[in-house]
C-alpha cells in the first residue's frame, strides 16, 4: 500500500484531535477526510505531510516508515486552504520553487515550469505577483507548484473552499481529472459533502478524531455505518425516528409524496417548502414529527395542504438505538 | 471660517515645534557678530560655512562623528542577530509559546528598567573588564538596550507571516532555516528594516550610558562630545550648534523612511498605525 | 513542530529541549548578563549595607529631588496630554496637508535630546537668548525673566523644554489610536443624533481609551527617569531647583562614587516605575 497510516494519535494539550485513525490508500487512490469542523481533518494531514508530529502511532509511505522523517524529505505535496504562496515571487518562481530548492538547472526548471504552467491555463501569468490573481487562478497556482516535482503523494486542505459556487464545481472537475491523469495518491480534506462524493474512491468519514466510516461514496451514502454519518452525508439529511428500540432511516428521496389520498399512504400536511428550482424540498409534519421529502420541481402547495407519504421497506435504514451502529 | 481657523492654530503649533530647531540652524550658519544680535535675525543673516569647518577639523566632532556611527551600527547588528531568532522562536514554536507572555513580561519589563538602576553595576562590571571608555563595551550595553525591543517588534511581524507559508516551503523542500532565510525574512523585510532603523536612532540619540562609560576624546560619541562643550565655562555656540544640526539630520532621514512604522516602534508594538 | 530524530539512536537529553528554546538562547543570555546580573549586582551594593537605606530617610535632597521628580512628572505628562490630544484631533479634522502636519510635528520628539536641550539654551539664555530677545523686541521688561538660570523659574522651564520635546509622542500615539477607530460606530451615533461633542465624549474618547492609557504610561515611564535634558539645561541647578532623582542618583555615583547609596535610590526609584509598568500591563492584558 503507498500510504499506510496506524493507530494515530495526537494530542493538543488534555484534547484529543485525532484518536487511534488508522487507514490505508492504494495506488492513485483518491482519498477524502470529511467531516465538521474541529473533527481534526487538518491535524491528520498534517500529521501526514510532517507538519505536526503524532504522539503515537506509524505513517508509511511507499513502503517506507516516515514517521519521524522530516516534513521535507517526505516527498510529499501539499496545496493549502490560502494556497500559501510566496508573496514575495512571481508566478514562475513560486511554481518553480519545489525544483530550486531541488538544486535542477535553471534551464530545466524554466521548461517544466511552462509545461506545468500550460496545463493548467497559467502560462499569461508567469510574470505576475500572486496578489495580482484572482482566488481561482492563485489556486491553480498551489496546484502547479504541487505537481511540477512529481511527488508520491498529494494533500489538500479545502483546497476549493475559498472559491465561487461555479468556480467551486468547476475546479472540482478540473482536480479529478487531473488526478486521474496523474495516478498519485491524494488525500484530500473537505467538510463539503458534494465534493467527497464526486472527487473520491473512498471517502474517511471524522467526527471528533475518531474514523467512523472508510468506504467508497456510494457505500457511505447507501449504507451508512452509524447515524452521524446517515446525517452527515446527503442533503437534506437523512429522516430518523426512534422506534421500539432502533432508529429508523430514510433520505428524502425515498419518501414518496401525493396530493390524493391512496391506500396504504399515511396523511401528513405541509409544513414548509422550499423551491430549488431543479426540485422542491418538502418538510412534512404529522403533528409529532417533521419529514423531509425531495419532490419534482412541479410540485406546489401552500404551508398546512394536506399530503400523503409511503416509503418501501428496503429503503429503510435501521441502526442500533443505544449504539446508533448500522444493523 | 472655522477652517480657516483650524489652519491657523495647526500652522502655530507647527512652529512651535519647528522653530527651536530652525533657531539651532541659524546659529550654526551665523557668523559670531550676528549669533546673538540684538533684534535676533531670523532671516536675511550673513551665511558662513565656518564653524562646520570648526567643529569637524579642529575640535574632534569628527571623531565623535565617527564613534556615534560605527556604536550605532555594531550595537544594531548585534541586537538584530540576537533578537531575530528569538523573535522567531516566539512567534513559531509551541513551548516558546506558552512561555510567550512570560518572556514578554520579561522583556518589556527590562525595557521600562530606568537605566539608572542598571548604569552603575554596569559600569562596575564594565571597569573590571577593562571595557570602559572603549566602543565594544558601550556597544554590548547598547545590545543589551534594544534587544528586547527587537524581540518584542520582530515578533509581531513574524506572527503576520502567515505559518502556511514557510510549512509550503518545508514541503517544498526546505529546511526551517532555508525557509526562514528565503521565505519568512524577504516577507518581513520591511519590518526588519524598521526595527534596525528604532535600534540606529535609540543609539545614536543615547546619552546617558555614553557619558558615564565613554569619558575620553577617543571614545566619546557625538552627544556627549557636545554635552562636554556645554558645560564648559566658555561655550564656543557655533560649533556646538553645527555639531547638533549633523547629529540630528541622520535622524531625521531614517525617521521619515521608517515613518510607517514610528507608531507601532514607539508603541512597543501594541498600537500598529 | 518538535524536534525530529531521523536514527535510531537514543535521544541526548538536550536534545528533548524544545526547539523553541534553541531560538531563543541567544536573548537569553544576553538579557541574563546585561539586566539579571547587574540587577542581582546592584542588590548586593545596594543591600550589601543597609545605612544606605536609613540615610536615604534622612537626606534632604533626596526628598527634592523626589517631590520635583513628581511634580515635574505630573504637570508635563498632564499638558502633554491635553496639547497631544487636541492637536490629534485637530489634526485629524484637518483636510488638506495632513502629512505635513504630521511629519512637522514630529521633529521634536526624533532630535537627538542632548541638540534639543542645546538649542533650548540657545533660547533661554537671560542675556543674549532669542526668547528674551524677541520679548524686548515687543517691549517686554526682560530683566527679571531668567528662565532656567531662576531659583522659581527653572523647573517650569524645564518642564516647558519636555512639553515641547514630548508632546509630538502624545499626538503621535493618539493620532493613530484616532484613525484606528473604526468609522461605524461614529456613524451610527451620527445618525442617532449626537452632536460633535456629543460623539467625542460618548464615541471618540471610549474608544480611543486604550490607546490614552498606553501613551501615559510609557511617558510617565520615561518622565520618572528624565535626565538628558536637564543635565544639558541646568544640571540640577541653580541649587536644587531641577534636581531629580536620576541627576541625583548619577551624581553620587560618578561623582562623589559613592556606588552603594547610588544602587539604594535607584531602587527606590524602580520601584517608582514599577508601579507604572504593572498597571501598563494590566491595562494591556485586560483589552
Ligand atoms: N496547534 C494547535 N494547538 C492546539 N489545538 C489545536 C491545534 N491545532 C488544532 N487544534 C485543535 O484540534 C482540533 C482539530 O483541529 P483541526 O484543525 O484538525 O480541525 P479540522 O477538522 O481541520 O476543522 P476545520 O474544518 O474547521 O478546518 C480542534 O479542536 C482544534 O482546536
Ligand atoms: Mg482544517
Amino acid at each position: 500500500m503507498p500510504l499506510e497510516l496506524t493507530s494515530i494519535t495526537k494530542r493538543f494539550g488534555s484534547r484529543e484531535a485525532v484518536s487511534g485513525v488508522s487507514l490505508t490508500a492504494g495506488d492513485g487512490e483518491f482519498i477524502v477526510l470529511l467531516g465538521p469542523s474541529g473533527c481534526g481533518k487538518s491535524t491528520l494531514l498534517r500529521m501526514i505531510a510532517g507538519l505536526e508530529a503524532p504522539d503515537s502511532g506509524s505513517i508509511r509511505l511507499a513502503g517506507r516508515d516516515i514517521t519521524q522523517v522530516e516534513a521535507r524529505d517526505r516527498d510529499i505535496a501539499m496545496v493549502f486552504q490560502s494556497y500559501a504562496l510566496y508573496p514575495h515571487m512571481t508566478i514562475a518562481q513560486n511554481i518553480g520553487y519545489p525544483l530550486r530548492v531541488r538544486k535542477q538547472p535553471a534551464a530545466q526548471i524554466a521548461e517544466e515550469v511552462r509545461k506545468v504552467a500550460a496545463r493548467l491555463g497559467l502560462s499569461a501569468l508567469l510574470d505576475n505577483r500572486p496578489r495580482q490573481l484572482s482566488g481561482g487562478e492563485r489556486q491553480r497556482v498551489a496546484l502547479a507548484r504541487a505537481i511540477i516535482r512529481r511527488p508520491k503523494a498529494f494533500l489538500m486542505d479545502e483546497p476549493l473552499s475559498n472559491l465561487d459556487a461555479r468556480l467551486r464545481v468547476e475546479m472540482r472537475a478540473e482536480l479529478k481529472h487531473l488526478q486521474h491523469e496523474l495516478r498519485t495518491v491524494t488525500v484530500y480534506v473537505t467538510h463539503d459533502q458534494a465534493e467527497a462524493m464526486t472527487l473520491a474512491h473512498r471517502i474517511a468519514v471524522m467526527r471528533d478524531g475518531k474514523i467512523q466510516q472508510y468506504d467508497t461514496p456510494s457505500c457511505v451514502y447507501h449504507q451508512p455505518a452509524n447515524t452521524f454519518v446517515a446525517q452527515f452525508v446527503g442533503s437534506p439529511s437523512m429522516n430518523l425516528v426512534e422506534k421500539s428500540g432502533e432508529i429508523l432511516g430514510i433520505r428524502p428521496e425515498d419518501v414518496e409524496l401525493s396530493l390524493v389520498d391512496q391506500p396504504g399512504w399515511s396523511p401528513a400536511r405541509v409544513y414548509v417548502t422550499e423551491e430549488m428550482g431543479n426540485e422542491t424540498i418538502v418538510v412534512l409534519s404529522d403533528g409529532s414529527a417533521q419529514l423531509t421529502a425531495r419532490a419534482p420541481a412541479g410540485f406546489r402547495a401552500e404551508s398546512d395542504t394536506p399530503v400523503w407519504f409511503r416509503f418501501r421497506p428496503e429503503k429503510l435504514h435501521r441502526f442500533d438505538a443505544a449504539s446508533k451502529i448500522r444493523k | 471660517m472655522k477652517t480657516a481657523l483650524r489652519y491657523i492654530a495647526a500652522s502655530i503649533a507647527l512652529l512651535a515645534a519647528l522653530a527651536p530647531v530652525y533657531w539651532l540652524i541659524t546659529i550654526s550658519l551665523k557668523r559670531e557678530v550676528d549669533q546673538f544680535a540684538y533684534p535676533p535675525q531670523w532671516i536675511g543673516f550673513a551665511a558662513t560655512l565656518e564653524h562646520y569647518r570648526d567643529a569637524f577639523s579642529n575640535a574632534s566632532f569628527g571623531t565623535y562623528f565617527g564613534n556615534s556611527v560605527l556604536l550605532a551600527a555594531l550595537s544594531t547588528l548585534a541586537a538584530l542577530a540576537a533578537g531575530v531568532p528569538a523573535a522567531y522562536g516566539l512567534s513559531r514554536f509551541e513551548w516558546a509559546r506558552s512561555w510567550d507572555l512570560k518572556i514578554g513580561d520579561w522583556i518589556l519589563s527590562t525595557r521600562m528598567l530606568p537605566p539608572i538602576v542598571t548604569i552603575v553595576p554596569l559600569f562596575l562590571m564594565l571597569r573590571q573588564a577593562h571595557l570602559l571608555n572603549s566602543l565594544i563595551g558601550l556597544a554590548i550595553v547598547y545590545t543589551g538596550f534594544n534587544l528586547p525591543f527587537v524581540v518584542w517588534m520582530m515578533r509581531g511581524f513574524f506572527d503576520e507571516v502567515p505559518r502556511e507559508v514557510e510549512e509550503a516551503a518545508m514541503l517544498d523542500g526546505e529546511t526551517r532555516g532555508g525557509a526562514l532565510l528565503r521565505i519568512v525574512l524577504p516577507l518581513v523585510k520591511p519590518g526588519l528594516a524598521a526595527t534596525a532603523v528604532f535600534c540606529l536612532v535609540v543609539a545614536w540619540n543615547e546619552f546617558l550610558f555614553a557619558l558615564i562609560l565613554t569619558q575620553t576624546d577617543s571614545a566619546m560619541t557625538l552627544p556627549v562630545g557636545i554635552a562636554s562643550r556645554v558645560t564648559q565655562y566658555e561655550i564656543k555656540w557655533g560649533a556646538m550648534s553645527a555639531a547638533g544640526v549633523v547629529a540630528m539630520l541622520p535622524v531625521l532621514v531614517f525617521a521619515s523612511a521608517a515613518q510607517k512604522y514610528l507608531v507601532r516602534g514607539l508603541s512597543l508594538g501594541a498600537v500598529k498605525g | 513542530m518538535n524536534t525530529r530524530v531521523t536514527s535510531e539512536k537514543p535521544r541526548h537529553s538536550w536534545r528533548r529541549l524544545p526547539q523553541g528554546f534553541w531560538w531563543t538562547l541567544p536573548s537569553i543570555v544576553v538579557l541574563i548578563a546585561l539586566s539579571i546580573y547587574p540587577m542581582i549586582y546592584s542588590v548586593r551594593l545596594a543591600f550589601g549595607d543597609l545605612g544606605n537605606f536609613t540615610r536615604l530617610i534622612s537626606d534632604r535632597t533626596f526628598g527634592i529631588a523626589t517631590v520635583q521628580t513628581i511634580v515635574l512628572t505630573a504637570v508635563a505628562l498632564a499638558a502633554e496630554f491635553v496639547l497631544g490630544l487636541a492637536l490629534a484631533l485637530l489634526v485629524d479634522s484637518l483636510s488638506r496637508a495632513k502629512s505635513i502636519f504630521r511629519a512637522g510635528l514630529l521633529v521634536p520628539m526624533l532630535l537627538p535630546p542632548v541638540v534639543a536641550a542645546v538649542a533650548w539654551r540657545l533660547i533661554y539664555n537671560p542675556q543674549f537668548g532669542v526668547l528674551n530677545g524677541t520679548l524686548r523686541q515687543l517691549g517686554v521688561n526682560t530683566s527679571a525673566l531668567t528662565w532656567t538660570n531662576g531659583h522659581n523659574s527653572a523647573l517650569l522651564s524645564v518642564i516647558v523644554v519636555d512639553i515641547w520635546e514630548w508632546t509630538p509622542f502624545l499626538f503621535l500615539l493618539l493620532s493613530a489610536g484616532l484613525q484606528a477607530i473604526p468609522p461605524d460606530p461614529i456613524e451610527a451615533a451620527r445618525i442617532d443624533g449626537a452632536g460633535p461633542w456629543r460623539l467625542f465624549r460618548d464615541v471618540t474618547l471610549p474608544l480611543l481609551k486604550p490607546t490614552i492609557l498606553l501613551a501615559l504610561l510609557l511617558r510617565a515611564m520615561d518622565l520618572v527617569r528624565i535626565f538628558d535634558q536637564i543635565f544639558i539645561l541646568t544640571q540640577g541647578g541653580p541649587g536644587t531647583a531641577t534636581e531629580t532623582v536620576s541627576l541625583y542618583i548619577y551624581r553620587t555615583a560618578f561623582r562623589f562614587s559613592n556606588f552603594g547609596y547610588a544602587a539604594a535610590m535607584s531602587f527606590v526609584l524602580l520601584a517608582a516605575t514599577m508601579l507604572f509598568s504593572r498597571g501598563l500591563m494590566r491595562v494591556m492584558r485586560a483589552r
